[in-house]
């Protein structure tokens, strides 16, 4: 009987097979095989982007294997990441953070903060994570600069409660590098009436670049209290990144909201975090997100108007898009406009 | 329903030798020892810590075959905190386990006696990885059934009593819920896409260990009891890998309490 009970514990613990992590070791070539294997079974525009990764890894492995220190190998990762061309990818160190900003860097600012605060005033509120005025012409002018701070129902109750008798508002999120979707859900649902479907989500189901789940539409469905009932207008620019991304392609489902300024930033991807043996950081995009008519995102949302800031009008201490922006709510617009 | 303490002259044997289903042996232990926490939804990387855990735990035998038949409930709950192998990360682990269970005398020589039978394993809890964004945490919930043996073994060092005691359970089907390979918790629990985040387990998916190894013994007129978990929890759903390793040395205190 001893001998069978034995038997018994050996075959319990044969049974456990071990369910454990891939075996990289601490080393260049394992922190580049391990980091290229994150990307490969993982990064989810791989095939939208029509990028080779084998020929990826094929070109950096070389140099990989000349680096001499950790700063070059950061450098050479670094590049090898910014192949993607996706401001969600990110490897992190102590000493620095890889990163794509091209989608915003090589365009047109069409943002000044100062312009911004001169609009808002001295006498502005602060609520829903916003800055928020009554502009002279009753027209109600917002500015969201994160989808991190917390825009909650309260807040957003008190903001459109005060300007309730604006003849319109303006939402201004440019420069808004994203943050929490469930903000941009929040404050979507206080612009529809009624259940309005604004995009799709989608997920990876395996490690190759095809595995997608069928898209999951999403829905944003009016919010049961105050609703804004009169016109919108979103100012975009190409720093509106990720979660603003995301809102402007939902408040462009809506029928009384007009985007005005440049095409967002994009970023529709959203991102997962990872690791290297190394105990460097890697941001990458999991999650693709659509919009209504299952088209990508990921480069950006187009605006309905087209208005770029200025240099003349910024010189005068005139924003050119709230001042378009402003036109428009009232009928006035003569600004030339290519529509998407 | 009240109890007391049993004022038995050697009570040690008592899970052993009691026919009498109002007389419950309980146990509640606590431990300190080595955690190894790995979850690719969160981290290629395995972390490595520490844990501590509580666990109490209750057996009588039954009403309807005090001989033969013996009920066991075992609570546990522990923390791990762990750290990824460059030392510049961590993570959090929680869990909740609780195991009822029937078992079987099936067969008992001198002084070993063997317990076959089959338990309800619930576990509930997560991982937090002190660093991730958008995947930082993934909650670990399941059920099993498991299959377990339980040996004793009354014996005596010298003139000093003691009650060896070995456990495995090993689960034998269940359910689990796991986010699918690379979903996010913003779409299963904000846009309510729940399809096929609870999955079946099999002992290939799930292929899970938890022993105890125990020795009882009276110092005075307290029974204490040394033992050491091997809890190897791991599994694959959804493509998402997972294991909570944990070695654990615990100290506790037995009693024998008469059901009133």
């Amino acid at each position: 009987m001893k001998r069978h009970l034995i038997y018994i514990i050996i075959v319990l613990f044969a049974f456990s097979a071990c369910v454990t992590e891939d075996d990289f070791v601490d080393s260049p070539m394992g922190n580049f095989e391990a980091l290229w294997k994150i990307i490969d079974e993982h990064y989810c525009f791989l095939e939208y982007k029509q990028i080779d990764w084998d020929a990826i890894h094929s070109k950096y492995e070389p140099q990989v294997k000349a680096t001499k220190n950790s700063k070059q190998l950061f450098e050479v990762l670094g590049n090898m990441l910014a192949e993607l061309k996706d401001g969600h990818v990110n490897l992190y160190t102590i000493h620095d953070q890889a990163r794509y900003w091209d989608w915003y860097q090589n365009y047109p600012r069409n943002y000044s903060e100062e312009l911004v605060e001169k609009y808002l005033g001295q006498g502005y509120r602060i609520g829903a994570g916003m800055r928020y005025t009554i502009l002279e012409d009753n027209i109600g002018y917002v500015y969201y600069g994160s989808f991190s701070s917390g825009a909650g129902n309260g807040g957003l109750s008190e903001m459109l409660d005060y300007m309730s008798l604006c003849d319109g508002l303006i939402l201004d999120i440019r420069n808004n590098g994203g943050g929490d979707l469930t903000n941009a859900d929040r404050i979507a649902a206080r612009f529809t009436n009624e259940r309005i479907l604004v995009g799709y989500i989608s997920h990876k189901t395996g490690k190759e670049h095809n595995d997608f789940s069928n898209p999951e539409p999403i829905y944003i469905d009016p919010y049961e209290n105050i609703r804004w009932q009169k016109p919108v207008v979103v100012l975009t620019n190409r720093h509106t990144y990720s979660a603003a991304n995301y809102f402007t392609s939902i408040m462009n489902e809506f029928p009384n909201v007009t985007l005005l300024g440049d095409q967002t930033g994009g970023g529709s991807g959203m991102p997962f975090s990872s690791e290297l043996p190394n105990g460097w950081g890697v941001r990458f995009s999991a999650c693709p997100i659509f919009n209504a008519q299952k088209q990508h995102i990921e480069f950006g949302v187009a605006p309905d108007v087209w208005v770029n800031l200025e240099d003349a009008d910024k010189f005068q201490g005139i924003d050119t898009l709230i001042e378009a922006a402003r036109q428009l709510m009232r009928g006035k617009l003569f600004i030339q406009t290519v529509c998407k | 329903m009240g109890s007391q303490i049993l004022q038995a002259q050697d009570r040690l044997f008592t899970e052993a030798e009691t026919k009498d289903p109002s007389i419950v042996t309980r146990a509640t232990s606590y431990g300190i020892g080595l955690a190894n926490v790995f979850d690719n939804y969160l981290s290629p990387q395995s972390y490595h810590g520490w844990e501590v855990r509580l666990s109490r735990e209750s057996v009588h035998a039954t009403k309807w075959n005090p001989e033969k038949w013996s009920i066991q409930s075992y609570f546990q709950g522990y923390f791990d905190y762990t750290e990824n192998r460059a030392e510049n990360n961590n993570t959090m682990a929680g869990m909740a386990n609780w195991n009822y269970g029937y078992y079987y005398k099936c067969w008992q020589q001198g002084g070993l006696q063997l317990y076959a039978g089959g338990v309800a394993d619930l576990n509930g809890g997560f991982i937090y990885n002190l660093r991730n964004g958008n995947n930082p945490a993934n909650m670990r919930v399941y059920v099993n059934m498991d299959a377990s043996v339980r040996l004793l073994w009354k014996t005596h060092v010298k003139r000093f009593p003691l009650l060896v005691r070995y456990q495995v359970n090993v689960p034998l089907a269940g359910v689990m819920f796991a986010p699918h390979y690379g979903q996010s918790y913003f779409e299963i629990f904000t846009l309510g896409d729940s399809k096929g985040v609870v999955c079946m387990t099999t002992p290939f998916s799930q292929p899970s260990l938890r022993q105890m190894l125990s020795v009882d013994f009276n110092v005075k007129k307290t029974t204490l009891r040394l033992s050491y978990v091997c809890d190897l929890q791991q599994a694959t759903a959804n493509k998402v890998k997972s294991h909570l390793y944990s070695h654990v040395l615990m100290v506790g205190f037995v009693k024998h309490l008469k059901k009133l």
